[in-house]
């Protein structure tokens, strides 16, 4: 091994907790072993290796969740995280639709990372991850269990998150008791993040009003190498060529990576001038060699005339956000809070 | 030691932080969790790694990237092989995938030489919780620890090639057991390879090295071994003595046996002591002292000593007999010495020792009962032989001092393994020593041990060590009952030990015995013992 990878896995222990490190790094080994080099993925070993939990409708801290089916032709299911109220601690089964209580109840309808290719909502990363999200910001939560790449390419995973935002406008108990509406957000982490910027897009002529989109690492690309991706490569745990597997994977065949999925603001993008785009918080690792991307995104939104909110978190890495022992997480989560419960929504 | 990551800040108490939710799980499995000292944010993630096993499983991990780097064509049976094992147990799933990949087989099980060298090499970069105090650290190659205890600064290469050598020694032991000799050659082959690489003045590279020959010689000519004890008597003896200079293993046993003989002769005045294995005598210059000074005057003095017959006509069993009876005379004891030649202590027959049955007698014997242990289905097991007229005798005492080892166990893996872990021991014990040329020749004495144990069978394999409490079954089936060493012998010993040696020795009392040790591994027991009683006493034929 060449002395530079001495150094990479140096610095990447520097700035990361030693549980993160051994969680995200066999993330890593273990991915290694699931992408094929003909741009197959093994998708039975990935059911085995990903740890699961499932559905809970006895509170735990506060929170229970259980799933639904939103739509049989896809099998598209969703698992749905409320908190328990004072007045009820434990709902019986016969009350998991009980219409939420409080004035203003926000929704996060959210898209778990993985790359398009890994993961799902019943994944104890995102499990534990939702459940946190239900707690701090006193929300409802519906985590979209969404198809995924290779064996299901552009557009099934944007088709199944707007299949799951209409669901979700459509739940009566899910509304807001001051406006009977439901206060929708748009979240997701890698690429949920990516899912959410373009399933606020599929919204806007719709007439369903997404309040704000909450974007986590979000995945986005491009065919030009920029500097970040040139500099950081390898160094924090993601490597270009795992990027460019998963855009080959996800994108159509024979597309590039400047394919409007993947660049939104780039030659192929749509411009959202004058288009009622909800704001957006959008949080970027600055040791994620795709913050190039993310950063242009962000250029892209304020450039179009769109409330955009970065939070930049220097020396976090992909990832940070699962395991709440760093202060990012604290920082990212009280943000998040603040946006799903302020004034102006 | 110290390790700074910030797991400890909430990671393993289950995420306690209550601001924060987390699913935790119900209260029992958290007390569990916590017992066990399971992270509890990777718990949450679905991965069970105890706190105090992250820094090794980081380790790991890192090298199992280097390997999935290093071997890219392996990486789809690597894939399908993992599914045979539990990915929410991190530690071992890392562990499987690695020996996966890193061929050849592994060895059957872990073997730790010292619980605590074991954690020399620690990669110390790691994140406090403050992540803009960056510490710069190299990886790889020579680290330096500061630590608060003796622990030797192994370079990460050479612990490496340290531990591999240990697993090697032990699949070639495996082979030998299962018969594959010419794996076990191959083996041998790529030991002797590693050896070049590794430092062979001490630690694991030296008792390797004599391993490795012992093997060797087991290999290549069998198991007759008949070359591996000889060395004429003079040269056992020569060894021998290095032997005691060097450690305190045999100044140990004789003090101690001493100790009890001359409270067992309390009050007689005609005293025979037997002594199994004369060798140079010199366990009894302090005995004849002792009785010289006891109050009430020197009893009348008697030794038998017992050893092989030498082979150019010179009676050195005599000589050692007139230098002893030289010394009892300037102290005015009276003293009476015979020699018995005998190449076997089963051949020695109790009339050559002419008891005489109004003297209390005091059998002796440092390291000789283990011989008697081989099995020969053609004669009566010679143990029993020996035990029987031993009590027939009715001793006042049978002072036993064995190696506290099982290397007598009929596998020759688990004989191989705990030799290996014993000599290892005693070599360490050894760096203690710097005089030479005493430790050298010590080396060689110990070194004939090993080989015997490892490339001898039969009646040729000697070196049949067995634990105290294996001793303590057989001597009572055979009709003898403890005697307490004291407190006076432990005093003794302890005190003579800070006389005589380095620290890192250990005298332990052992239900009434007294074990020598290296930290805490006692590797010599004495303990004495006494006719039971039946009223009889027989000279059997």
């Amino acid at each position: 091994m060449a002395r530079s990878n001495e150094v990479n896995l140096n610095e990447c222990k520097m700035v990361v907790p030693l549980n993160t490190w051994v969680l995200i790094s066999n993330f890593k080994l273990a991915y290694n072993l699931l992408r094929r080099p003909d741009g197959t993925f093994n998708r039975h070993l990935a059911e085995f290796l990903d740890r699961k939990v499932p559905a809970n409708a006895n509170p735990v801290d506060g929170v229970f969740s259980f799933d639904v089916l939103i739509d049989r032709g896809t099998s598209l299911l969703s698992r749905i995280y409320r908190p328990t109220t004072a007045e009820e601690p434990q709902l019986n089964i016969a009350e998991l639709e009980k219409p939420v209580m409080a004035a203003v109840v926000p929704v996060i309808i959210f898209f778990h990372g993985g790359s398009f290719a890994h993961s799902s909502a019943n994944s104890a990363i995102y499990d534990t991850l939702c459940r946190r999200l239900v707690s701090l910001c006193k929300a409802v939560v519906v985590s979209v269990n969404y198809r995924r790449a290779p064996e299901n390419r552009y557009p099934c995973a944007y088709d199944d998150g707007w299949t799951a935002l209409k669901w979700v406008n459509s739940r009566p108990w899910l509304q807001s008791q001051k406006d009977s509406k439901v206060h929708i957000y748009l979240a997701g982490d890698s690429s949920g993040g990516n899912i959410a910027h373009h399933v606020a897009l599929r919204a806007i002529e719709s007439g369903i009003d997404v309040l704000g989109n909450i974007l986590l690492n979000p995945m986005f690309g491009g065919q030009e190498r920029t500097e970040s991706e040139k500099r950081l490569d390898g160094k924090y745990f993601v490597t270009l060529r795992d990027r460019d597997w998963y855009w080959r994977a996800y994108l159509p065949e024979g597309e590039d990576r400047d394919h409007l999925a993947c660049n939104p603001f780039g030659p192929n993008g749509r411009s959202l001038e004058g288009i009622k785009f909800p704001k957006s918080l959008v949080v970027v690792a600055g040791l994620d060699l795709i913050q190039d991307w993310q950063l242009a995104y962000v250029e892209g939104l304020k450039k179009a005339g769109q409330e955009v909110k970065l939070l930049y978190m220097e020396q976090a890495t992909i990832g940070f956000y699962l395991l709440p022992n760093n202060n990012h997480f604290h920082t990212v989560m009280d943000e998040i809070s603040k946006f799903v419960h302020s004034f102006n929504s | 030691m110290v390790l700074y990551d910030s797991a400890t800040l909430g990671g393993s108490c289950s995420g306690s932080s209550s601001s924060s939710s987390s699913s935790k799980p119900p209260p029992l499995q958290q007390r569990q969790q916590k017992q066990q000292d399971i992270d509890g944010f990777l718990a949450g993630a679905g991965y069970r790694v105890r706190s105090s096993e992250l820094r090794k499983v980081a380790q790991r991990l890192e090298r199992l990237e280097t390997a999935m780097v290093n071997s890219p064509a392996d990486l789809s049976q690597l894939a399908s092989d993992t599914i045979h094992y539990n990915p929410s147990d991190l530690a071992s799933w890392v562990d499987s995938l690695l020996s996966e990949l890193t061929q050849p087989p592994t060895c059957p099980s872990e073997f730790i030489m010292d619980p605590v060298s074991n954690q020399t090499v620690v990669s110390d970069a790691w994140t406090t919780a403050e992540p803009h105090m960056p510490q710069v650290h190299q990886n790889i190659s020579y680290e330096q620890q500061s630590l608060n205890n003796q622990l030797t600064v192994v370079p990460a290469m050479e612990e490496d090639s340290g531990i591999r050598l240990v697993h090697m020694l032990m699949t070639c032991a495996e082979c030998v057991q299962r018969g594959d000799f010419s794996l076990a050659t191959s083996c041998l082959e790529d030991m002797q390879g590693l050896l070049t690489r590794v430092n062979t003045v001490c630690g694991i590279g030296k008792v390797a090295g004599h391993f490795i020959d012992a093997l060797s010689r087991r290999i290549f000519q069998g198991i007759g071994g008949g070359s591996v004890n000889g060395g004429s008597a003079y040269e056992n003896e020569l060894l021998y003595h290095h032997f005691y200079e060097a450690c305190p293993y045999l100044k140990f046993a004789h003090f101690t046996a001493n100790q009890a003989i001359l409270e067992a002769f309390d009050g007689h005045d005609c005293v025979h002591v037997v002594d199994f294995n004369l060798m140079h005598g010199l366990q009894w210059p302090a005995l004849i002292q002792a009785l010289a000074l006891r109050p009430g005057g020197p009893p009348l003095l008697r030794l038998t000593g017992i050893g092989p017959p030498s082979p150019d006509g010179r009676d050195s069993l005599r000589e050692i007999g007139l230098r002893l009876a030289e010394l009892a005379r300037s102290v005015n004891v009276r003293f009476a010495f015979r020699g018995v030649a005998a190449s076997r202590l089963e051949d020695v027959k109790p009339w050559m020792l002419q008891v005489n049955p109004k003297e209390s007698v005091a059998v002796n014997s440092i390291m000789q009962l283990h011989r008697l242990l081989g099995s020969d289905p053609n004669r009566n097991s010679p143990i029993e032989t020996v035990l029987s007229w031993i009590r027939s005798l009715n001793p006042k005492i049978m002072t036993v001092v064995e190696q506290e080892a099982n290397h007598n166990q009929p596998g020759f893996l688990d004989r191989f393994t705990e030799a290996l872990h014993y000599y290892s021991t005693m070599f360490d014990s050894l760096e203690a020593c710097t005089v030479q040329p005493n430790k050298a020749l010590a080396e060689i004495y110990i070194q004939r041990e090993i080989a015997n144990v490892v490339s001898c069978e039969g009646s040729a394999r000697v070196e049949r060590h067995e634990p105290l409490s294996k001793w303590r079954t057989r001597l009572s089936g055979a009709g003898f009952r403890p005697l307490h060493l004291g407190s006076n012998a432990y005093k003794q010993a302890s005190m003579l030990l800070t006389l005589f040696s380095a620290e890192g020795y250990s005298v332990e009392e052992n239900d009434g015995c007294l074990t020598l040790g290296w930290h805490s591994r006692p590797l010599i027991a004495a303990s004495a013992w006494q006719a039971v009683s039946d009223g009889t006493a027989d000279f059997p034929a």
